[in-house]
């Protein structure tokens, strides 16, 4: 039960909705109940006050009876309606009492009409109704009941209640349906967090949106505030990390120029254990730079970094084409000036650097990058036997660290920076004779 | 040959400036920013070494001064980082080469000499040819006063035509020339290379001769 919020809520929903159907249940037995007892009272009070206006006193001060019985049921025995009229000295009651009289009142009897439940003749129960009378200003008091059994108005009563507890069931469904939308509709708030929760925990950069209920929003606030400090941690250690990898960098040309000098100096064992070992440590770092330009890369999705691929491309030629193997090369580039792609400058620097340096490695005389919808293509004339080994290396590829340096790690870079960008990669043969590599990402809405 | 070293670690200068004097270059030592700047803003270099991460002032802000003072010797930029970025704001600075630490000292004398020969080979520093200028030691050409940076094969390309001033010349011709007798390079290569040129230069600068080839314009300006 603690495991589920919804299921808590609506629990208690339903519960408490249970309790105060039941209470109305009652409730409503009771006030139906009284209001049939009021009803009849009143045509008791009616049979009443008509046989009051039939009395008279005679000579010798005994209450008599005139007239005909008003109710034909008050001459049918234990038809269910009765009166007595009781004086001091003598009772007075209908004859479908016959041998039986109605109990007389035991407390002082009331000059107004009142009424009560009593254990009656015929009947389990009667309803019987009861007044002080005084005819003449000098004659006996007298006594007036009347009384029929209260079996229609229990009848009626629990006729009644077995209706009003289908009603008030139908309605505990109806409001149980509505609150289960209720508590999955206020708990929708916390499953878009959970999918927010997840983007969040993919990418550092991403931030929870603020379009949340008043109560949620100071969690969010708090959740944006701890991811901040989580992705500005992060940057520092992988500015530290490619910082430490930099700073590595001169004195591993020292190393070499130290390695140098020993071999000059005839100690050619220990010079080649030195490069093999500035290989091993130049390796590893060029591994963790790439991890880190990753993993700036995959931060960068979330943001709106682009580039515009013209202007891209053309700054990566400006360096190739001054390269030994690229100035003999003509590059021809036919590039919408407009097409902006969604990845961040540099990534996009290295992706086409590397690809267009590899192009120009293997072009005859031709390199040629063509704009596609949402991406590049890079075409060169070479000898197009490459294909397979591109896609092994760029795509399938081994994993960064047995790369190595060179050549392959300029490729496995691109794969890597592909893969976090969300882009993708595509082999052909190229027309100019070569290979074709086609770059695309998805446009960011 | 003169080279200007300028880099700031003591043990790979010592180092570098041993193994340059040991192939027959006179080397200058500037081990910070701002000395290397004024050696390479007075003295006349072969070409220059730059580090990139120097102290008091950066390697690229050397550069620029220098580009902007108009030293055209070559520059070969050295630095930690190995990106595109870094290579692409190098370039762009006006540094001709690039190579990234840890570096193999063989492929970086044999870097020097191909920019200190491509220099050489470019004699005369400043042809005009009416709207356009020639700047062969930068492998600029100005039109109008502005700079336009040419590879060395569109250079080569523009030498050439400025060189059969007026006459057309055909793709073939071009080939042979860029790449070599008996080049086996088809007409839609050049056709590429020129369209390159032309978006640099102004479409209008080279005309095609349909059926014969192509012709620079400016020299009849």
């Amino acid at each position: 039960m603690t495991a589920s919020l919804r299921l808590r809520l609506l629990v208690g929903a339903m519960l408490a909705i249970f309790l105060a159907l039941a209470l109305a249940w009652v409730g409503l037995i009771f006030l139906f109940r009284n209001h049939a007892i009021e009803r009849e009272v009143r045509i008791l009070v009616r049979h009443a006050e008509r046989l009051v206006a039939d009395v008279t006193i005679n000579s010798s001060g005994m209450p008599q009876v005139h007239g005909e019985q008003q109710d034909p049921r008050f001459t049918e025995i234990a038809s269910g309606l009765y009166w007595q009229i009781s004086a001091p000295n003598t009772v007075l009651h209908s004859p479908s009492l016959w041998d039986q009289s109605l109990p007389r009142p035991t407390d002082a009897i009331s000059k107004r009409w009142t009424h009560r439940i009593i254990p009656g003749p015929y009947a389990d129960h009667l309803l019987i109704v009861t007044r002080r009378v005084q005819i003449g200003t000098d004659g006996p008091i007298l006594i007036i009941q009347v009384a029929e059994p209260d079996t229609d108005i229990e009848q009626s009563n629990r006729e009644f209640g077995a209706q009003l507890a289908v009603s008030l069931f139908v309605l505990w469904v109806v409001l149980a349906i509505a609150a289960y939308m209720q508590v999955t509709l206020g708990l929708r708030p916390l499953v878009r967090l959970r999918s927010e929760m997840d983007r969040l925990r993919k990418s550092p950069a991403a931030r929870l949106t603020t379009g949340y209920p008043a109560e949620i929003l100071p969690l969010i606030t708090a959740i944006n505030a701890l991811a901040e400090a989580r992705e500005s941690d992060l940057a520092r250690a992988r500015r530290r990390a490619a910082d430490l990898a930099h700073s590595l960098k001169t004195p591993l040309a020292v190393l070499s120029a130290q390695s140098r000098k020993a071999r000059t100096s005839g100690a050619v064992i220990a010079a080649d254990g030195l490069d093999r070992a500035i290989a091993v440590v130049g390796a590893a770092l060029e591994t963790e730079l790439t991890r880190a330009r990753s993993a700036a890369a995959r931060a960068a999705v979330e943001t709106t970094a682009q580039s515009i691929a013209f202007t891209m491309a053309e700054r990566v030629i400006s360096v190739i084409e001054r390269t030994e193997r690229g100035e003999n090369i003509i590059f021809d580039t036919n590039i919408p000036p407009d097409l902006v792609l969604p990845v961040a400058e540099e990534d996009l620097a290295e992706i086409l650097g590397a690809l267009t340096e590899n192009a120009a490695h293997h072009a005859r005389r031709h390199v040629r990058l063509v704009g596609v919808p949402n991406g590049l293509r890079i075409e060169d004339d070479g000898p197009g036997i490459a294909l397979d080994r591109m896609e092994r290396a760029v795509k399938r590829g081994q994993r960064l660290d047995e790369a190595g340096t060179g050549h392959g790690l300029g490729l496995s870079i691109v794969r890597d920076l592909i893969e976090a960008t969300e882009g993708d990669v595509a082999f052909d043969h190229s027309e100019l004779g070569g290979l074709s590599v086609t770059l695309t990402w998805t446009p960011r809405v | 040959m003169r080279v200007l070293l300028a880099e700031d670690d003591p043990d790979l200068a010592d180092d570098l400036k041993r193994q340059f004097m040991a192939v027959g270059f006179i080397t200058d030592l500037a081990t910070d920013g701002e000395q290397a700047w004024y050696c390479g803003d007075i003295e006349d270099y072969d070409i220059a070494i730059l580090d990139l991460g120097l102290p008091k002032l950066d390697g690229l802000s050397i550069l620029r001064r220098w580009r902007s003072g108009g030293r055209t010797f070559p520059v070969l930029i050295l630095t930690a980082r190995g990106d595109w970025t870094e290579k692409v704001e190098g370039i762009e600075a006006g540094a001709d080469d690039y190579l990234a630490k840890p570096f193999q000292l063989g492929e970086l004398i044999a870097r020097m000499r191909g920019l200190i020969r491509r220099a050489a080979g470019l004699t005369s520093p400043l042809v005009s040819l009416g709207s356009l200028a020639l700047d062969t030691n930068r492998m600029v050409v100005e039109i109008q006063g502005v700079s336009v940076r040419l590879s060395a094969l569109e250079y080569r390309l523009i030498d050439y035509l400025v060189h059969q001033a007026g006459r057309v010349v055909s793709a073939t011709e071009i080939a042979e020339h860029l790449y070599g007798f008996g080049d086996q390079t088809d007409a839609n290569t050049i056709e590429a290379l020129i369209a390159r040129v032309r978006r640099k230069i102004g479409a209008d600068k080279i005309e095609t001769r349909r059926g014969l080839g192509y012709r620079l314009t400016g020299a009849h300006e």
